[in-house]
């Protein structure tokens, strides 16, 4: 019989000895041990092993960025960033990494909450909640007619859910006025586009950050606020220039070859100036002008009276700068310019957004790798509300006032042609101006946050209070907004439903239910089922049974239009084929991964031409004064922050990411004047509202100037409630405040 | 028939069935699909003899996003809010640049966290180079988050025990990248080799904790681009430290017994010592997150002064509790008696020299041994004398405790305006926290000393216990505010403060 060998035996004796004076292993060691993951993941912790992966697009911004979602039995257990689609190429920001973070967060909306006559907020069930809705509209549309009910929309929910919601308000409950929060945000872009183009239709993909010779940026701090989309800046392998134009010394303009700080709203004036420039110098295709556009000849003599001198004088920015700016626009082989919110919410923001698309027609700068007039969207899902809302233009970029138009989606939803309303909607600010005098006096608000993120807050939540009846669907039951609600109804969140979003770059990508909605929230989309049953309109929309019927619905409202849908098959074509930029025409063969518009020169206007659009600058509304002597600058703070915070502000990860408390930014010249040290707490104030902070002395912003985040609720305390008069746009980033020491 | 909120919710509650995902991986694949994008950015070799793994930053790349925290936090499975790595701002006026820096630990040459650690609970390992922490083996007596110049060491609640950055060692020895360095999309962050000569001459970018402290190895490209006056964003930020109330009774109390025992002591004084001592022993176990864990700490004898601590305080206690039953009539051998108090002070004088140095030993500038060996030794003589003459109503008890708390008082007030006044501006950053949020705390501790070391002693005999309390009170105080004051070198922050929750 052979002998047990010792030595193992006295080696694991050892082993013991050694563990128990000092322990490499055990609990809590084993707590955060790694092991492959498989499906390409590489090591993942062996704890959140998943059994299947799925990607899904992120839905925060308008990057549009590909997560990957590692499943336990169905559900998400941990999330990281898509390696193989072609946008994010295996990144994501932090917002992204920290997606499920939100939908844990322990006060989610659970149950549907009514208002009692105490004026005290109270679980109810479903039927009561809906008997609420239908009882208490049904009640003021009777009173004060169909349109005194309006909605307010969002870029935060799939397509498929926002055509949902806008032919239910509007064909089955018979609304007429709805709008959206991307008002916020792309008003501008759209219509500039819609007049210059001829079609809401941003041309350009990410593609071309890696092909242009310049990178012309305007009111955008991507870094900060598209941090994806600058990794595709700086894979470009072509020794770019990259301008920025902005007030600030941003983080994006201190990465920039060119930082040009004109002063606050003078960009258009700069703009019609760069033109003069161009013109001037020669640097102008006039084979492409000739050939593709109208109105050159009236802008030409238009931009006659831009030139350097007075552009300089009224920008701040020296003839040289501008010299040197025209010379690199009009020199370099591609050039690309790309825009965001510091153009978009402005008084004047379309002329603005239509000088810069000027700027690229004129150079010939368009439907070219690396060139293109490129607006970059804000939300996840703007690009989706702006042709599939149903708010402020029909279905498809169509029009209510066409009844050509209004006969076309009767006819493809099988609908009576008279649900479709004849009249445009009021814009955001119109209709809460209408609750004011009476017009508007029922309000139904779903996934935005108003009565933080609307202009002249202390104006807005007056408002919202003099509802006869305000309805907030939302994730969480203590949003700003939601707490001045008579109804609360409880939402499922990205991860908990299936649907679409369309990027900056028109590309559809997909979203996957990875996680159980808590307690009773239910998905937007079956809350407008239950919507629709309740009011008695569910006939209207037997065929609306799923996102996925809906896709196939919003197909056929798209084909033949410039952004159509038809010939994608389904949602696992858009999954495999890592999303799908539109057009995909019916019978298309299979489009590349990534695709520019206008390659052939030709837009989207009656005679294909694309036109010049200008008009003379005007000063803003409210400029600093003796009382009031400093420009009041805001934006995002950090890439951890998104809007109002409620679903970022519940992460406790990204918590440490980003400042608590309201930060102000402000010049070290102006604090010394003053007499406030850094990091000391102040008072600012407006002619509407004041609040404290806590001074952020810093150079980036320029003397005269400051910088508030707009992530926190205190900050449009201080907006002025200016609007760009074809887009109805608010121009958050313009108005005079005061700073106190305290 | 159901509902249709019932279908609903029903439908609500259906998970996507896994089938119908596109499923792009046929076949389960291991290898990564990023690898070939980090490849680049780790060694193809593993570190030579003489050097090791090191994180090499670009700032001029790094544009703050801060994907590398959360993607840390996802990839190694961390605690909801527990953090790794963190992203602060370095920022001058003129010219105005600023980089964004990132950091996680440094997995120095010559690890403070190590050398402090009572418990051998960091290994750096000797082919790596990398710091690990042994999370077993933490007791969680958070002195390695002192010892830290960098305050990487994170501690976490509910485990009871300080967690931080392996450089994902897992992943680099199968040639996958850390989890920050695959996340970065500006590409930013790198792993290197460093040779270890070289690393004590690089310096880090300014306004962050020298270098040659421990020998920090993370290599930061582009700092050259910030001028001399660059200052960390949060550099103005007044942040009081945590004030560890175990340890502020820990010392007092140790203190308040020494101190008594240095009298020629009755024996309701020694025994009135003993219970000091012990309430203090017990309160110091209270500090530990896994007190279980604690007969360890003779382990870390060789470097740590908390080891040293804990052993000196430990002789201390048996020799006392000899001393007291000795006193109370227990019969000993007469040569045991006869040595038991001097072998009580010299334990007890050696366990205040460690605990002197444990703080001296620490890289904050108010800690350092001039200001905490008169600050400790003060409260042995000021609490000592003021508690022999509330028991023993000894007259020179009284004479000492009034000198002394005259003399702690001027030390106070000498401290506090040489730090407004000093060069290291961790020290004058910590005269400013006494001075604007921590006034009223500080003006309590001195009124207290004040009367009751001074003034009262003065004027009545009668009210020994009354001054002992009122000192008594002075000092816990005082050794509160040494810890909530003693502002902590660390990587730079951001403009206002973040939230700085411990994770749950």
């Amino acid at each position: 019989m052979p002998m047990p060998n010792p030595s193992p035996l006295r080696q694991r004796v050892r082993q013991r000895a050694a563990q128990l004076v000092r322990a490499w292993d055990g609990p809590m060691t084993r707590d955060l041990v790694q092991r492959p993951g498989a499906f390409g993941l590489g090591r993942v912790p062996e704890r959140l092993t998943p059994d299947a992966t799925t990607q899904l697009t992120c839905g925060y911004c308008s990057t549009g960025c590909s997560l990957t979602a590692h499943l336990r039995e169905g559900s998400a257990v941990n999330l990281s960033a898509d390696p193989l689609y072609p946008v994010n190429l295996g990144m994501a920001c932090p917002k992204g990494w920290e997606a499920l973070a939100p939908l844990d967060a322990p006060d989610r909306a659970t149950r549907p909450l009514l208002r009692g006559p105490d004026g005290v907020l109270r679980p109810v069930d479903w039927d009561t909640a809906m008997g609420a809705f239908v009882g208490r509209f049904k009640a003021i549309q009777a009173a004060h007619g169909l349109a005194s009910v309006a909605f307010i929309s969002t870029g935060q929910i799939v397509t498929e859910e926002m055509a949902f919601l806008g032919a239910l308000a509007k064909f089955g409950m018979g609304m007429v006025h709805g709008d959206g929060n991307t008002r916020q945000c792309m008003a501008t872009a759209a219509s500039a586009y819609k007049h210059s183009f001829g079609f809401d239709a941003p041309p350009g993909c990410y593609a071309d950050f890696e092909e242009s010779d310049a990178i012309i940026l305007l009111g955008s701090n991507l870094c900060i606020a598209h941090p994806i989309m600058w990794q595709r800046v700086l894979r470009n392998r072509r020794s770019p220039e990259i301008v920025v134009i902005d007030p600030r010394r941003t983080e994006t303009a201190q990465c920039a070859t060119q930082h040009v700080a004109l002063a606050p709203k003078s960009d258009l004036t700069l703009l019609f100036g760069l033109a003069h420039l161009l013109v001037r110098a020669g640097w102008v295709k006039r084979d492409y002008i000739a050939a593709h556009t109208t109105g050159f000849a009236a802008f030409e003599e238009f931009v006659g009276a831009y030139a350097p001198e007075r552009v300089s004088r009224e920008t701040g920015v020296s003839v040289a700068e501008l010299e040197r700016l025209a010379h690199t626009i009009g020199t370099r082989e591609r050039v690309s310019f790309w825009w965001t919110m510091g153009i978009n919410q402005s008084h004047e923001g379309v002329r603005t957004a239509q000088a810069i698309i000027n700027l690229a027609l004129m150079t010939g700068n368009i439907g070219r790798p690396g060139t293109g007039a490129n607006s970059i969207t804000g939300q996840c899902n703007a690009m989706g509300s702006r042709l599939f809302s149903n708010t402020v233009s029909l279905f498809g970029g169509r029009s209510f006032t066409d009844p050509a138009d209004r006969a076309d989606v009767a006819r493809i939803l099988e609908i009576e042609e008279a649900r479709i309303p004849t009249e445009n909607s009021l814009a955001y600010d119109q209709i809460l101006a209408g609750i004011d005098d009476g017009t508007i006096r029922g309000l139904w608000i779903i996934a935005t946050n108003p009565a933080h993120s609307w202009i002249h807050q202390s104006e807005a939540r007056a408002r919202l209070r003099k509802l006869d009846f305000l309805v907030v669907q939302d994730l969480y039951a203590d949003t700003e907004t939601a707490r001045e609600a008579h109804l609360v109804l409880p939402a499922a969140g990205w991860g908990e439903k299936d649907g679409t979003f369309i990027n900056s770059e028109r590309r559809l990508g997909v979203v996957r239910k990875i996680r159980r909605a808590p307690g009773e929230a239910l998905a937007d989309f079956h809350i407008f089922q239950l919507v629709a049953h309740h009011w008695g309109c569910g006939d209207l929309f037997r065929a609306w049974r799923s996102p996925a019927d809906v896709f196939e619905i919003m197909k056929r409202l798209s084909a033949g239009r410039p952004c159509d849908l038809s010939g994608i098959h389904d949602y696992a074509q858009l999954d495999l084929a890592g999303g799908l930029q539109w057009p995909v025409p019916e019978g298309a063969s299979a489009p590349a991964a990534e695709r520019r518009l206008f390659a052939d020169g030709v837009f989207y206007t009656p005679d294909g031409r694309a036109r010049f659009v200008c008009e003379e600058s005007r000063p803003a509304p409210e400029m600093p004064d003796a009382d009031f002597p400093f420009w009041l600058l805001s934006g995002r703070g950090t890439s951890a922050q998104w809007h109002t915070q409620t679903r970022t502000g519940r992460s406790a990860v990204l918590r440490k990411l980003h400042p608590a408390t309201t930060y102000l930014e402000l010049n070290p010249t102006d604090a010394r004047r003053l007499g406030i040290a850094d990091a000391q707490e102040i008072r600012v104030i407006s002619r509407r509202g004041r609040l404290t902070a806590t001074a952020c002395v810093t150079a980036a912003v320029a003397p005269g100037q400051v910088f508030l985040p707009m992530h926190y609720a205190e900050t449009n305390r201080l907006t002025f409630p200016a609007f760009d008069p074809h887009s109805r746009q608010p121009s958050y980033k313009a108005g005079a405040v005061r700073i106190e020491a305290i | 028939m159901p509902t249709l909120v019932e279908e609903l919710l029903a439908e609500q509650r259906l998970l996507t069935p896994v089938a119908e995902f596109a499923r792009r991986h046929q076949e389960l694949t291991h290898r990564p699909d990023l690898a070939p994008h980090y490849e680049r950015l780790i060694p193809l070799s593993a570190p030579a003899r003489g050097e090791q793994y090191a994180f090499e930053v670009d700032l001029d790349l790094c544009t703050g996003c801060k994907a590398c925290v959360t993607a840390c936090h996802n990839l190694n499975g961390l605690s909801p809010g527990e953090t790794w790595r963190e992203v602060g701002v370095i920022l001058a006026d003129e010219p105005a640049v600023s980089r964004f820096v990132t950091s996680a630990c440094h997995h120095c040459a010559d690890p403070g966290c190590a050398n402090g650690c009572p418990v051998l609970a960091y290994d750096k390992d000797p082919h790596t180079g990398i710091v690990r922490h042994l999370d077993d083996q933490c007791i969680g007596c958070q002195y390695c988050i002192l010892k830290c110049p960098y305050d990487v060491p994170k501690y976490h609640e509910v485990l009871g025990i300080v967690r931080k950055c392996d450089l994902c060692h897992s992943r680099l020895s199968v040639g996958e990248a850390p989890a920050c360095v695959q996340a970065c999309p500006n590409e930013a962050i790198g792993i290197v080799n460093v040779t270890l000569g070289d690393v004590m001459r690089e310096s880090l970018p300014v306004s962050v904790p020298a270098r040659t402290l421990t020998g920090a190895t993370t290599r930061y490209l582009g700092a050259e681009a910030l001028p001399a006056s660059a200052r960390a964003a949060d550099a103005a930020t007044l942040r009081p430290e945590p004030a560890h109330w175990p340890l502020v009774l820990m010392l007092v109390l140790t203190q308040l017994a020494l101190g008594v025992l240095s009298w020629r002591p009755s024996a309701g004084a020694i025994g009135f010592a003993l219970g000091a001592l012990l309430a203090g022993l017990v309160a110091s176990v209270l500090h530990l997150g896994q007190p279980l864990r604690a007969w360890r700490v003779f382990l870390g004898l060789r470097r740590s002064w908390l080891s040293r601590e804990v052993i000196a305080f430990g002789a201390f206690a048996g020799a006392t509790s000899l001393w007291v039953t000795s006193a109370f009539g227990l019969s000993l051998p007469a040569f045991v008696v006869a040595v038991l108090p001097a072998v009580a002070l010299a334990s007890g004088a050696l366990g205040l020299a460690c605990s002197i140095m444990v703080y001296a030993d620490v890289p904050r500038p108010s800690w350092r041994f001039p200001r905490t060996a008169p600050r400790f030794l003060g409260t042995v003589l000021s609490l000592g004398s003021a508690a022999v003459w509330a028991i023993d109503g000894a007259p020179a008890a009284r004479v000492a405790l009034i000198a002394t708390s005259l003399a702690l008082l001027a030390a106070e007030g000498f401290w506090l305006r040489d730090a407004e006044r000093a060069a290291d501006p961790l020290l004058r950053k910590s005269a400013r926290l006494l001075v604007g949020p921590l006034r009223d705390p500080l003006g309590v501790r001195l009124l207290l000393a004040g009367v009751g070391g001074v003034l009262l002693p003065l004027l009545e005999d009668r009210v020994g216990w009354i001054a002992f309390a009122l000192v008594l009170g002075a000092e816990i105080l005082g050794r509160a505010l040494f810890f909530v004051s003693a502002v902590a070198p660390r990587m730079p922050g951001n403009a206002a403060p973040a939230r700085r929750r411990r994770h749950s």
